[in-house]
This record gives structure tokens, C-alpha cells and sequence, in this order.
């Protein structure tokens, strides 16, 4: 059989294993107008490839000994999606679960990662895809056996990677082996009853647990290439500096120093070793063009308010215009600042540049941008870079951007050996790309039954999506709204009879992008406060409250099913110890419903969190531990920018930038957390729906227990006094 | 001369103990000035109240850092033997120098002082007596008081304390002097 | 400077400046990447080794200090095959998310009971400061208490 990819029925791809055996793959993004792929961004809040190739996307390989190899697109950053994907595989594929490995796909063995890795729809944009590809092996893995029993293939059963039938058996390796010709069978093979599941649902351990808690070398940052040095890059000190030129002579004579690069946008060094390029890097004297403006923080606050900046509707229902502009309107203004993703690995690149390729050993979320890049920077084609993703030290959006890749790949190239290349921490503060702050104000009137007449979000913020070079350069102009920056902004309670959304762009001197949950954590603050508010007006329990304010349809269903489901087990209503109270919140992202009970009380002035009860219905559950570590993890997340971390800009400068300062949630803050998972329909996303209800759950068990409104983020901030 | 003064005044000190220390009319030389010694434990104070000597003599079991002297990050607590927590030690990420590259201070013996010398909340003179009681001061006399004040390499350290940290108002010499001068007129405390 | 030490109990010599953090001695001189650099501060904690029986943030710790030392870091905590309690609590109760700060929070975890076998909350929340992007924290609570278990249940009976 042939080493490359030959096109074969029904849209898959086939061709001879590495290793001997067989691959078989299939291509996620089909050709199509740019113009219609932008159109799917808007309506899904979404991103998708806007990129054409002809080579699988995803991929397994069968060896003779009977491993099974998914190569995956999506990189693992502690998400779980490795195991998820394996965990569907396996079921349809009817294989043990040992039998399965999941990888990063490298780019040379096949373009990988049309629609990166973000925005928690892995699972649920792969789900089938994955079946249906691992039914198809299955079923040629048993057309073969039959040739090979001399057995027909009808009465061949799969089971554990063994095929038996007619007194005969053979693996599934033994298989790969002998068979000289795979063909895809003309019908579409049938897919398993969710009744017969065996693998998906079950609560298996992440396929990279043993090798996390070895601490083996998996990281972007562990990896090595033979004879590699190490760069350091001189970044921007303050906002708006841009690099001139740089006085290189002493840096030069450093000991360990390989070269100094002056490129066009940077400075770096090379040297043999990392300390050496980061003592070098000191001794670069450097001159910064200075911007007009030096910006502080009352800058920044001027910039995002809403009413300012460029207005976009993107919710209308009914007439809100006719009950918010007379007698007994309610108002509520929420802020929350500018916020970091302080993942725990430094962004970094070893990057191999040579003449005519290069290979690149990173953590990533986005291969093909960053292969682009280098690619670019290089004057390479794409074909002749080859991006190897590693697992991920975090990523939560911040390595949705990776022109670092570039500096490293420029440097290697300069010194004609591999180069590893890092950000310091403090750059990971100041040279990032971060939340932007927000401003919210919410109108609303009830009705004399104590119902909601009508309710208006206005949410401003900095850019998000528009922030990102995965979107052309004229998105704005396309979309007029930041699809990143609203998400979690539009009105979920469909029972209010009139509607509307505004969402203000307003540009911002400093660089901002993702960050896990895009807008949804500030939106879901604003809009969940202000529901408890309207409750106490209404002189309503604030579950009762929501509850009457959802409809019946199905997304009504699933939210109202979440938020019964995280009271009843919180005990909402319920006496708790004297000192504490009970907040609740909810909000729906990506499909996925979810209510959380926070359970408070103050110490020594600050809020301390106890216990958070958490209901997530995200469809079909392939692993429920998975889940519910993901809900763990977004709760602490959340839970950690809700109470204190704020970014501020001093003179320029992003601060704090270091670790600590930049008040992270630790063990002894951390509360105790309870999940409850529910279950309707598909397979939804997972990982950031849960860290969007969690500030505003805080705020309004504040609110019950002191009667107070905490309208800004850092909660435990300055800002707020109790 | 000034030798032979000192040598005197730890002997006295020595001799009549803590009484002696915590007196204020303490035997002392006959050409001891008690209004040069009040004016060098004014100096002396101004760097003994910088954040470089209080953050490491809180009164309760938690140190400070920083020019602002901030309660310390991460609950970081003084523990049984004034060096930390069985399992969060000062030298889990002090060393007996400071380092570079992090920007962690360090010196010899990095720890708390111990909770008899707290200073935290004292006036001039309760921090001086807490300094001159041999009962909370680990036993020194006037003399290794002195020593401990001028020589001791965690003092020192304040006037090498890396990593862009604000020194203390008065230099390491000027200090010393003062500190010998105040001692050699009869370590007057004020009242308050 | 050429240094001597022990590391995870192979007799090591390395010639550096005597200021390298030794964090980078045993990521890039020595090869092993389980020590983690995350901010260079001494702030995370996720570049945790123990030197003799101490836990110490080695990007805050000079090679020379190593001299004549015992440092074990991650890859050095199990016995041959046999994972440390700590390691075997850690994948019962599967806490890695991303894992980057595991290795940190292990060692922190082994030198914690190393010096209290059996500790309350209390215990764990002043000595275990870590940093965890991901949230892990319900689980590294839940992780500790069951390493102090099978550490119990493991230790040689005592008359």
C-alpha cells in the first residue's frame, strides 16, 4: 500500500500506516467561500478554518501489534480531550481501551487543526466525526478478517480488538498485518445505540495522567533538539513602545553569546546557554520609540464605558425602547477589570530553521497560524515548515497567539542551529494579550405582578475576537460586533417579553484576545447581578425568580433543569451556619446550560467562598470525570478573577507582573465543590460554560448575607467596601 | 580610649543585668553625653523603623516584605523556630544570599527575629528596651548588642537588599557610628 | 565553577557559573524536565526539588549552593517502579489538568508529609502554597490526605 494519502469513497482518506499497518483519516473542513465560513463565525460565535487542503484532519493508525494511534487535531492542554477522543474511538471502533493512543498530529504528517483548538467545541465538532471514522475501521478491520478466516464477514463480531466468528478468531493487529488491500466498503457503517455504549460515559483516567504525575517531558518547554541554543528577545517595556534600534556591542561580548539579531521588529540573543541569553539580553542597551501618550488606569477606565465607541444591537425582541425610557426604571452598572491568563508554562519556541525547512517543537493552540507565520517570516512555503504541537501548560486562549514562534524561527535561522526561545513572566504580563475590562449597564421594568417587562444589556468592551490574527483584517467591518467580546452578553431569560442587547466596541491601546470564556464571565457577571437585583425588587426568591422568567423551549428546559438541580442539591433555602449565605447564577454558553450555589461568608473583611454547588447539562457525557474536573477547574478560575486578580496600567506598564502579585487563587482559598451532571441530546462543550455563572453567584450571596450590591470586579477588591 | 569606654560600659552592663540595661540612669562612663546618646537613638531608629529591620521583627507570626511592608504573600507564617513552617521553610526560597536572576533576598540565617524581640507597634523606647533586655534579647550585652547591630550579616544585609528595594535612610558607617555613639554615652532610651 | 552533587541519588558533576539557578542545571545541563520554571520568582512553586529534606524553589536556588547536596526532584521521588504515595494519591484521585504545576505541588506534597505524616487542612493550606492555573486544588487536598493514608498504610510496623 502506498505511504500517501489517496482519496478514496466517501470522502476518506487511507494509506499505509507508519509503522506498517493502516491509517485511515478524513478531512473536518470541506472546501468553501471565505465569505461562508465568516458567515458560521457570526451566527455560532465560532471560529472555523478558512483554509482549503486535501489530507486528513484526524486520523488513526492500526500497528501490527495492534495499537491503535489517533492523531489529533486538537492539542491537549488539560481540557481532557485526548481521552475524550480516545474514549469514542474505542467504543465505536470496538477495541480495548488500552489498545488506544492519542497524539498531537504533526503537521508533515498531514495538515492538522483546521479550526484550532478553542471555544470548548472539540468534543462537540468531533464527536460524530470520530465515530463514524472508527466504524469505518472497524468495518474494514472485519472485511478483511473475513477474507483472512475465509469466514463471511456477516457473521464476524468485534470485540475488544479481537474478531471472532465461525470457531475462528484474529486481532485487530493481526489484521493490520496480513491485509495487503483495505477497501472502503460502499455503505455507510452503522453506529452503536447509545444503550450499548461501553467506554463513552464511563469515568475513565486521562490517558496522560501517569505520564503528568511522572513528570515526564511533555511540555512545549521540555522539548530538545540536538545542538539547540537558547534565544532571548527583548520585548516592549511599556504600552505603545515600539523597537528602533538597539546598541548590541556589550551584549555581544557576554560570555556564552552566539549572536546578537537585530530584526526588524525585535532584538534577541543567542547563547549557549539560557542564563547566558538571559544576562545578554540585560546588556542590550535599546532604544524604544515612545508613544504620545504615556497611559494610566483613568485612561484605560475612560475608554470602556458604555455609550462610547462603536454601537451594535445584536439582541432585539418586542420593544424594550417603550417601558426603559419612562418612570420606575431599574438600572444597574457592573465593571470588571482587565485580567491576565498567567497560564503556568511561559509561552516559548524551539524552532529548527534551516535553508529549505524548518521544524518547530511548541505549545500551541492554533498549528496552522503558527505554521503560517514562521512559514512567512522564513520565506518557506507551509509545506516545508513543520509545526510539532506539545501538550500544553495551560492555555485558556493565550496561545491562540504565537508570533514568538516567528522570533524564535529568525533567530535560528541567523545562527543555522535550533533555538529555544521564551517569555519571562513579567512578559507574560505586560507582552500578552489580555482580557479586556468591561462596562455594563442593564435597564429593566417590572410589572406590577413583579414580572420583567422588559430588559436591556448595554455590555462594552475591548476587542476579543477582532484582537486575533485568525480574523482577517476587515472582520470588523463584516461583523460589526465582537462575537468574542458579547459572548455570554445576549438575554437568556426567553420568558421576558422585550429584549435588547447593545454591545459597544471601544479600541483599546494595548493588545487583547481571548481568555477562557471570551466575554462570558464579565457578560454573565452583569447580566445575573442584576437579575438578583430585580428579584429583590420584586421582593422574589432569586430562584423562583429566574425560573419564571425562562420559557419552555428546549434551551429553556435544559437551563431551568440546571438551575432545580444545583439548588436542590445545595439546599437552596435551607438554613445554612450563622454568617453564610447562598447565591445563585446561571448562563448558557455554547449549548450548554449551567447553575451554580455559592455558598459564602466573610472573614476578616473578605469574602470567603465555602462550598460551590454546580449543575452543567453539556449533552452526552463521554467522561464524566472529565467533566466535572473541567467544572472544577473554571469554578477555581472564575472564582479566583472574581474575587482578586485585576490587572492595572501604570505608567505604562502592566501591573502587577509577577506571579503572587497577581493574586491568584492558592489551596488554602480554594473551596470544597460538588457536581451535578445532567444529560440531554448531543455532545456539547464543557470547558468554559462553567466559569461564567461563578462571579455573579459570589456577588449575590453577598447580597443576601449583607444586603449589599457588589457591582465591581475584583470583589475583594479596593473598590468594594462591605 | 573609646575601646577601653565600651569594654567598661558591656562589663557594667554585664554585671547588673537586666536592671541595669533597662535603667535609664544605668551606671555609665563619667564622659558620657546622655543628650549625644538620645540624639544618635533618634538617628539610630530611623533605620531601625525602615522596612528593611521591621519586616523581619513583626509581633505577630507573620513577616512583611516590600517597601510598603505588605503582609507577606502566600500566609508564609514565622513558625517554632522563627524560620517557617515545617514544610514552607524561609530557605524554601531564601539563601544565605541574594539571588539575582529571581530577585529573592537572602543572607546568612534568614528568618524571623524571635517574637521576644518584636517591634511592630512599640514606641522608640519600648523597641530599645525590647533591644537592651537580655531576657528577650537573646542574652546579649551592650557590647554584642552593639556587635549585633553592626557587624550581624542579616543587618548588614539591609544595605544590600537587591532587587531595587528602598535602603535605609542612613548608610551602613553612618549607622554603625551612631549606633557606638548612643552605646558609648549610656544607651539612653527615651521614655516613650 | 565546577559543582558536585547527588541527584536523585547519581553522584553529579557540573561546570557552570556558580549563580545558575539550579533549576536550569537539572532542565538543561542534566536533562531532566520535570522541574518546572513558571515564573523565576520563587512565587509558583512549580520548580519545587527538595534539597536534603527541605522543598526549594530552584530557579531561586545558585548551583553553588548544591555543593555536596542531595536533591531529588520529581523524576527521583519514586523508588525504582514503585510510585511515592504521593505520585500513586495523585493519579487515584486523577489530579493533573494541564499537569504543567503538578510536579511542584508533588514535591511540596512529599516534603509536607515527609515532616507531618498525617496533615489537617490547616497543615496543607500554610505549607503547600502553590500555584494552580488550571483549579486543581479541590483534588490536591483530596490527593494529600489519601498520600498520608498509604503512606500510613505502607510504613513499617513500629513496636
Amino acid at each position: 500500500m502506498e505511504n500517501k494519502w489517496k482519496l478514496s469513497r466517501r470522502k476518506f482518506l487511507i494509506r499505509a500506516g507508519t509503522v506498517g499497518g493502516i491509517a485511515l483519516g478524513v478531512t473536518l473542513v470541506e472546501c468553501g467561500p471565505l465569505r461562508r465560513k465568516l458567515g458560521q463565525m457570526a451566527n455560532d460565535g465560532k471560529l472555523q478554518s478558512y483554509k482549503n487542503h486535501y489530507a486528513p484532519d484526524i486520523w488513526f493508525e492500526i500497528a501490527p501489534d495492534g495499537t491503535i494511534t489517533l492523531h489529533s487535531p486538537k492539542v491537549e492542554m488539560g481540557q481532557g480531550v485526548f481521552t475524550a477522543l480516545g474514549q469514542i474511538a474505542a467504543e465505536e471502533l470496538e477495541t480495548d481501551w488500552k489498545n488506544i493512543r492519542v497524539v498531537h498530529a504533526h503537521s508533515a504528517r498531514g495538515p492538522v487543526d483546521p479550526t484550532v483548538t478553542g471555544g470548548s467545541d472539540s468534543v462537540a465538532n468531533l464527536y460524530d466525526v470520530v465515530r463514524n471514522l472508527a466504524a469505518q475501521m472497524r468495518e474494514m478491520l472485519k472485511n478483511n478478517a473475513a477474507a483472512l478466516l475465509n469466514v463471511p464477514a456477516s457473521s464476524l463480531r468485534a470485540d475488544k480488538g479481537i474478531i471472532t466468528g465461525g470457531g475462528k478468531s484474529i486481532s485487530y493487529g493481526e489484521v493490520a498485518a496480513k491485509s495487503t488491500h483495505w477497501e472502503i466498503p460502499k455503505d455507510k457503517p452503522k453506529l452503536k445505540e447509545i444503550a450499548d455504549f461501553k467506554i463513552i460515559g464511563q469515568p475513565l483516567p486521562r490517558v496522560d495522567l501517569v505520564a503528568k504525575v511522572k513528570g515526564e517531558p511533555l511540555f512545549g518547554i521540555d522539548a530538545t533538539m540536538p545542538g539547540m541554543l537558547y534565544g532571548a528577545v527583548a520585548r516592549p517595556p511599556f504600552i505603545g513602545a515600539v523597537f528602533k534600534s538597539a546598541k548590541t556591542g556589550k551584549a555581544e561580548t557576554m560570555p556564552g553569546v552566539v549572536k546578537v539579531v537585530v530584526a526588524k521588529e525585535f532584538v534577541g540573543v543567542v547563547a549557549a546557554t539560557r542564563t547566558q541569553a538571559l544576562d545578554a539580553k540585560q546588556a542590550l542597551e535599546i532604544n524604544w520609540e515612545k508613544p504620545s501618550k504615556t497611559w494610566n488606569q483613568p485612561d484605560i477606565e475612560a475608554l470602556i464605558e458604555v455609550g462610547k465607541g462603536v454601537r451594535n444591537v445584536i439582541q432585539i425582541k418586542g420593544d424594550s425602547d417603550k417601558y426603559l425610557g419612562g418612570e420606575g426604571v431599574l438600572t444597574g452598572s457592573f465593571h470588571t477589570p482587565i485580567g491576565a491568563h498567567a497560564q503556568m508554562e511561559p509561552n516559548g519556541a524551539l524552532v529548527d530553521a534551516q535553508e529549505k525547512k524548518a521544524t518547530i517543537k511548541m505549545s500551541t493552540q492554533v498549528v496552522q497560524l503558527t505554521r503560517g507565520e514562521v512559514a512567512k517570516a522564513l520565506s518557506l512555503s507551509d509545506d516545508a515548515v513543520d509545526v510539532q504541537p506539545a501538550y500544553l501548560g495551560g492555555g485558556f486562549g493565550r496561545r491562540l497567539h504565537t508570533p514568538h514562534a516567528k522570533e524564535a524561527a529568525i533567530l535560528s535561522k541567523a545562527v543555522g542551529k535550533p533555538v529555544h526561545c521564551f517569555f519571562e513572566r513579567s512578559e507574560e504580563f505586560q507582552n500578552s494579550y489580555l482580557r479586556p475590562p468591561t462596562a455594563h449597564l442593564l435597564k429593566a421594568k417590572l410589572g406590577a405582578d413583579g414580572t420583567i417587562q422588559a430588559l436591556e444589556h448595554n455590555t462594552s468592551s475591548g476587542d476579543v475576537a477582532f484582537g486575533s490574527a485568525l480574523l482577517p483584517s476587515f472582520a470588523p467591518a463584516v461583523f460589526g460586533a465582537d462575537f468574542g467580546a458579547w459572548r455570554g452578553g445576549m438575554i437568556q431569560y426567553s420568558a421576558i417579553p422585550n429584549v435588547k442587547t447593545i454591545f459597544w466596541r471601544c479600541l483599546l491601546p494595548f493588545a487583547t484576545s481571548w481568555w477562557r470564556g471570551l466575554g462570558l464571565l464579565a457578560n454573565t457577571f452583569a447580566i445575573e447581578s442584576f437579575m438578583d437585583d430585580l428579584a429583590r425588587a420584586a421582593k422574589a426568591d432569586p430562584l423562583e425568580f429566574r425560573l419564571k422568567h425562562i420559557a419552555d423551549d428546549e434551551a429553556g428546559v435544559r437551563l431551568k433543569g440546571v438551575l432545580k438541580a444545583a439548588a436542590e442539591k445545595a439546599g437552596w433555602g435551607k438554613p445554612l451556619a450563622p454568617g453564610r449565605a447562598h447565591g445563585i447564577a446561571c448562563c448558557t454558553d455554547v449549548h450548554t446550560p449551567v447553575a451554580q450555589v455559592v455558598e459564602a461568608g466573610m472573614v476578616n473583611g473578605k469574602i470567603k467562598v465555602f462550598k460551590v454547588t454546580c449543575a452543567i447539562d453539556p449533552g452526552l457525557i463521554i467522561n464524566p470525570d472529565g467533566v466535572r474536573a473541567q467544572c472544577e477547574g473554571a469554578i477555581h478560575m472564575g472564582m479566583s478573577a472574581a474575587l482578586t486578580e485585576e490587572i492595572l496600567i501604570v505608567d505604562g506598564k502592566v501591573t502587577p507582573n509577577k506571579l503572587g502579585y497577581y493574586n491568584i487563587l492558592l489551596l488554602r482559598d480554594s473551596p470544597e465543590v460538588e457536581v451535578v451532571l445532567l444529560s440531554t441530546g448531543p455532545p456539547r462543550g464543557v470547558g468554559e460554560p462553567p466559569i461564567g455563572p461563578i462571579a455573579a453567584a459570589i456577588g449575590n450571596a453577598v447580597l443576601a448575607l449583607t444586603g449589599k450590591r457588589l457591582s465591581r470586579i475584583p470583589l475583594n477588591g479596593k473598590m468594594n467596601s462591605i | 580610649m573609646k575601646k577601653n569606654t565600651l569594654y567598661i560600659a558591656s562589663l557594667l552592663t554585664g554585671f547588673f543585668g537586666l536592671t541595669a540595661a533597662l535603667s535609664p540612669t544605668s551606671p555609665v562612663p563619667k564622659t558620657a553625653d546622655p543628650a549625644v546618646s538620645r540624639a544618635a537613638y533618634g538617628k539610630i531608629m530611623t533605620v531601625l523603623r525602615s522596612p528593611r529591620c521591621m519586616n523581619c521583627h513583626p509581633s505577630d507570626d507573620f513577616p512583611r516584605q516590600g517597601d510598603d511592608r505588605h503582609v507577606h504573600l502566600f500566609n508564609v507564617q514565622r513558625g517554632k523556630d522563627d524560620h517557617g513552617l515545617p514544610a514552607m521553610r524561609c530557605n524554601t526560597c531564601h539563601q544565605t544570599e541574594n539571588n539575582a536572576y529571581s530577585g529573592v533576598p537572602g543572607a546568612p540565617k534568614w528568618g524571623l527575629a524571635p517574637r521576644s524581640m518584636a517591634w511592630q507597634g512599640l514606641s522608640d523606647g519600648g523597641i530599645g528596651r525590647v533591644m537592651l533586655d537580655r531576657s528577650r534579647n537573646g542574652g546579649k550585652n551592650l557590647a554584642e548588642l552593639v556587635r549585633h547591630l553592626t557587624q550581624d550579616s542579616l543587618v548588614l544585609w539591609g544595605w544590600n537588599p537587591g532587587a531595587n528595594r528602598a535602603l535605609p535612610p542612613l548608610d551602613q558607617p553612618t549607622f554603625a557610628k551612631y549606633v557606638r555613639e548612643w552605646a558609648d554615652n549610656g544607651a539612653v532610651l527615651p521614655k516613650d | 565553577m565546577e559543582i558536585h552533587f547527588e541527584l536523585n541519588g547519581a553522584a553529579q558533576t557540573v561546570e557552570a557559573p556558580e549563580q545558575t539557578p539550579l533549576l536550569w542545571i537539572i532542565r538543561d545541563y542534566l536533562g531532566l524536565k520535570g522541574t518546572k520554571f513558571g515564573c523565576g520568582t520563587a512565587m509558583c512553586g512549580a520548580c519545587t526539588v527538595h534539597v536534603g529534606d527541605d522543598p526549594v524553589r530552584s530557579c531561586s536556588f545558585a548551583v553553588k549552593f548544591a555543593e555536596g547536596k542531595k536533591i531529588t526532584t520529581i523524576e527521583g521521588l519514586a523508588q525504582g517502579d514503585a510510585l511515592h504515595p504521593v505520585q500513586q494519591a495523585w493519579i487515584e484521585e486523577v489530579v493533573p489538568q494541564c499537569g504543567y504545576c503538578q510536579p511542584g505541588f508533588m514535591m511540596s506534597a512529599a516534603a509536607l508529609l515527609k515532616h507531618i505524616p498525617q496533615p489537617t487542612d490547616e497543615d496543607i493550606n500554610n505549607n503547600v502554597a502553590n500555584i494552580c492555573r488550571c483549579g486543581t486544588y479541590f483534588r490536591i487536598r483530596k490527593a494529600i490526605h489519601r498520600a498520608a493514608a498509604l503512606a500510613g498504610q505502607t510504613a513499617p510496623h513500629k513496636i
